[in-house]
């Protein structure tokens, strides 16, 4: 069901880049192939970054960024950027050149560059995406350019994509489209994703793994369903007047509600003091998110 | 072309969140009981493990580790490249499994009669009861 791989599909060791005022990383992480990676943090956070580093379109000021198995430029590598690049779909940010050109011409310009360009499935996307052929880039609302990046990108056969909040802009129904693609995408186990959104909607469908950013720095790297296994919210009858291992949060207003990042072990502590734990809940991806970035700027504000 | 978006096969299988069990267990017990049940019939193909993710929310990790347990079980078969489709157990483990099934629910039945207080006695009785009234009803 699924081969073994013999190299990761990016790798990143390491990795700073600094802007006047801002300042990535140090950020490691590796993404293998069969697997989809989200990208989540706050506005400012650098996720952006992050792909440009990816693309070659930004220099690493420290450490390594190895794509697809090979260094761009300035390091040992194997193939020529452009070998590299056939391999990628990319979803920028922002389109660069794209303006005045019409989906029908890009998709042209396309299948010059990318030796696997699948004309039909670009066809087949635009009619499913509702994009018309003859518009000029500039002419078509934030959603369908975002529609229409996806589908050249998705086009290209790649091994990677690298999506840059696909879904920004687009409506549920589209987007739902573009979950299901990128799930069909992933469907043979040897491809990677990563992508950034804001949807936790889209990380609960898509996402195996969860790269964790804020204000440029690196807060982890997480296996979703591990994540959403390790962290409960008991209810109690009493708040513990003892320390209880495993605790987060405590909510006293009203009945007693705790948040553990170690249920079995915070369990076991309730028992022995003897507060009855009446019901116990998962946590939403969302609020374990809200908890890990602020347990960051709280220990942040204490150095 | 996109292989298969939209086409997939489809379980009526369910997450529950607050469920302390694992995912994967889930997962696997909820498939086991559709194949012991006949509801799914050998030979039937079973969805990707990413398709699958996609439909309950979860990863293909999970899915992955649940397809593989009931492989080594027997309950379905995987072969590489292939979809994955669910295995003959024979009539003998699913008659098994209808009379396991009904078990649990009267040890259950006992136990939450004897945490009230209930004797031997009084259990048996309200068995009958109920067996009456249900036969009564018929």
């Amino acid at each position: 069901m699924h081969l073994a791989q013999e190299r990761p599909a990016v790798e990143l060791e390491g990795v700073i880049k600094a802007y006047p005022g801002f300042r990535l990383g140090p950020v490691s992480f590796k993404l293998e192939p069969g697997y989809v990676t989200a990208v989540v943090g706050p506005n400012g956070s650098g996720k952006s970054t992050l792909f440009r580093l990816m693309m070659n379109l930004a220099r690493p000021d420290g450490g390594e960024v190895r794509v697809l198995g090979g260094y761009y430029p300035g390091g040992d590598y194997p193939g020529s950027e452009v070998e590299i690049k056939q391999k990628i779909g990319y979803v920028p940010e922002r389109a660069v050149g794209h303006d005045d050109w019409t989906a029908r011409e890009l998709g042209r310009f396309y299948a010059r560059w990318y030796p696997r360009w699948n004309g039909p499935l670009y066809r087949e996307l635009l009619e499913r995406f509702e994009i018309p052929h003859g518009r000029r880039f500039k002419r078509l609302s934030k959603g369908l350019q975002r529609r229409l990046s996806f589908a050249l990108a998705r086009s290209c056969e790649p091994e990677l994509m690298l999506l840059d909040e696909p879904t920004d802009g687009v409506d549920p129904f589209a987007r739902r489209a573009m979950v299901d693609e990128i799930s069909a995408f992933m469907q043979s186990g040897e491809r990677t994703v990563l992508f950034a959104t804001h949807v936790m909607e889209e990380v609960s469908r898509l996402a195996d793994y969860v790269v964790l950013l804020s204000a440029g720095e690196f807060l982890g790297f997480y296996e979703k369903d591990a994540l959403l296994e390790e962290w409960r919210a008991f209810w109690v009858e009493s708040p513990p007047d003892r320390a209880v291992p495993g605790v987060v949060s405590v909510e006293e207003a009203g009945p007693v509600r705790i948040v553990t990042r170690s249920p079995e072990e915070t369990r076991a502590a309730l028992e022995e003091a003897r507060i009855e734990l009446f019901r116990s809940e998962a946590l939403q991806l969302e609020e374990i998110l809200e908890l890990l970035l602020r347990e960051r700027r709280g220990a942040g504000s204490r150095v | 072309m996109s292989e298969g978006a939209g086409r997939e096969v489809r379980l009526p299988i369910r997450l529950s969140m607050d469920d302390e069990e694992p995912m994967y267990r889930q997962i696997e017990e909820q498939l086991k009981g559709l194949i012991l049940s006949g509801r799914l019939r050998p030979g039937t193909p079973l969805p990707s493990i990413r398709a699958l993710a996609r439909e309950l929310s979860c990863s293909v990790i999970t899915t992955r580790r649940a397809y593989q347990d009931l492989e080594s079980a027997g309950f379905i078969r995987t072969r590489q490249g292939m979809r994955a489709t669910v295995a003959d157990v024979g009539e003998e483990e699913r008659e098994r499994y209808r009379r396991e099934a009904v078990l649990e629910a009267l040890r259950a039945a006992v136990e939450a009669g004897r945490q009230r207080g209930l004797s031997a006695e009084e259990l048996r009785r309200m068995f009958e009861e109920t067996l009456s009234e249900l036969e009564r009803k018929e």
